[in-house]
């Protein structure tokens, strides 16, 4: 769910750009270091970002009946960590802008920090508090991709309510009436990505264990295949 | 995608896109600077009269790229109308948010303001023409690259998604809800696995022809670029003073 081009007022606008701004500064620091390293990792990130988009455009069966589609941020993360995935989103919101006039550029930076520094900082957060509390694999999987995509529904609505806060009950109000309207479609979504998630990594790990060994979240506890 | 069709059909597809970028920034300075509903209302029309009589892109075509956007208005404008307080006993309250209709008028207005100018840009100026302009802003070369690799990997991916899906659906793979969703967990891990080899082999082609850098095309180049700049940053203060001037 991202907000829309010119809904938020322009304080909070750039507040929100200026916000973002030090994480994608040091997103696209690290991740130039890394192609240093690692030159034939350019090409990879590239394709993830194509792989994130087209993923946006895949349709879940939800039961609200909306049209609701998966992030990827949460697998991105997992995949390629968060350092790597704030850049990585961002190209993908500015293509959702630019190629579907979904988002916008005044939101730029809401939807940002919302999806690309919130989502991808929870999924690889929580991925790596479950290994250490030893869940399985799977488990882990699943709560990372559903907590990231609940962090961004929820950051979202903050982001909302504090622009618009209630005239009678004030921020908190306000909070209740963004997030209970988009709970309708945000958590039955955030429930499916986190299935399809795992379904997405038990698939990657039968059919693909060399290229796993490479990841750098797999590769600090080990999955097992 | 219907925005990539109508950008590279219109009849300002040959115009500088830094002009048709300084116009669409221009929409949404005026967009931000008008204070009252009618003078953003009248920037939208002026925005929206523009890309479709001037660049001559379908007002059908029009409607449908910007129906999500005003369906997300529309689920917004639903929270702001109401107000929510606790009555005597604690119990919350519904009830007509007092100034609901002059705020969502405020921010509807803007709202639609903004996009006109966003669509303006969106559907006269292909990707590649935006790329080319954020490279003369001097937007950082990891992230040109990406947006380069990620543009021409788009079509790729979902040519190759779209096949899936069909092939899928052609053995039942989406004949019930679970089914649909194994499918798409299958689909999305088949389609991870491509993105390995296919970045891996364009990093070979890379490597055969010795490039280990960033990723340099040629920029098309415009007529009349600086004449069509300069009509455009007219046209852009004009905006910005009817937005002005509409407030009195």
């Amino acid at each position: 769910m991202h907000i829309m081009e010119g809904f938020l007022p322009v304080e909070h606008a750039v507040g929100w750009t200026l916000a973002s701004a030090p994480f994608v500064v040091w997103s696209v620091r690290a991740v130039r270091a890394r192609l240093d390293e690692y030159p034939e990792q350019r090409m990879l990130l590239g394709v993830a970002a194509a792989f994130a988009l087209v993923l946006s455009a895949l349709k879940l069966p939800s039961v609200t009946g909306s049209c609701s589609h998966p992030t990827g941020i949460g697998l991105g993360a997992l995949l390629f960590g968060p350092a790597a995935m704030v850049l990585v989103g961002l190209v993908v919101l500015v293509f959702q802008a630019l190629l579907l006039a979904h988002g916008g550029l005044t939101t730029l930076g809401a939807n940002v920090f919302s999806m690309a520094i919130v989502g991808s900082f929870v999924a690889a957060g929580v991925f790596r508090a479950s290994r250490t509390f030893r869940l399985s694999l799977a488990t882990s999987v699943f709560l990372a991709a559903c907590l990231g995509d609940l962090a961004t529904y929820v950051t979202t609505s903050v982001q909302l309510a504090w622009a618009f806060p209630d005239p009678a009950g004030g921020f908190v109000a306000s909070m209740a009436k963004f997030a209970g309207i988009f709970a309708l479609t945000q958590i039955p979504l955030a429930i499916t990505e986190g299935l399809l998630t795992v379904l997405v990594v038990n698939a990657l790990i039968r059919f693909n264990a060399d290229e796993m060994k490479h990841l750098p979240l797999f590769l600090t506890r080990g999955a097992r295949a | 995608m219907l925005i990539e069709q109508s950008a590279y059909a219109n009849r300002w597809r040959a115009v500088s896109p830094a002009a048709k970028g300084g116009f669409a920034l221009g929409g949404l300075l005026a967009a931000f600077v008008a204070n009252t509903p009618t003078a953003a209302a009248g920037i939208a029309l002026v925005v929206v009269a523009t890309t479709l009589l001037g660049a001559r892109v379908s007002p059908w075509l029009y409607l449908r790229v910007a129906a999500p956007a005003t369906a997300f208005l529309a689920v917004s404008s639903l929270s702001l109308m109401f107000s929510i307080s606790l009555d005597a006993s604690g119990g919350p309250q519904w009830q007509f948010a007092p100034d609901a209709v002059s705020r969502i008028a405020t921010v509807a207005s803007r709202s639609l303001a903004s996009l006109a100018a966003l669509l303006f840009l969106v559907l006269t100026t292909p990707l590649r023409d935006l790329i080319v302009l954020l490279r003369q802003l001097r937007v950082p070369e990891v992230i040109l690259d990406l947006m380069v690799l990620c543009y021409r990997m788009l079509f790729v991916l979902s040519e190759a998604m779209h096949d899936m899906l069909t092939a899928q659906a052609a053995r039942l793979g989406h004949a019930s809800a679970r089914r649909s969703l194994h499918s798409l967990g299958l689909l999305a891990a088949n389609l991870v696995v491509q993105v390995w080899q296919r970045a891996q082999a364009l990093a070979t082609a890379a490597l055969a022809r010795n490039g280990c850098g960033s990723l340099r095309f040629l920029s098309p180049a415009f007529a009349h670029a600086r004449r069509d700049t300069l009509i455009a940053a007219a046209a852009s203060l004009a905006l910005i003073a009817l937005a002005g001037s509409l407030d009195r």
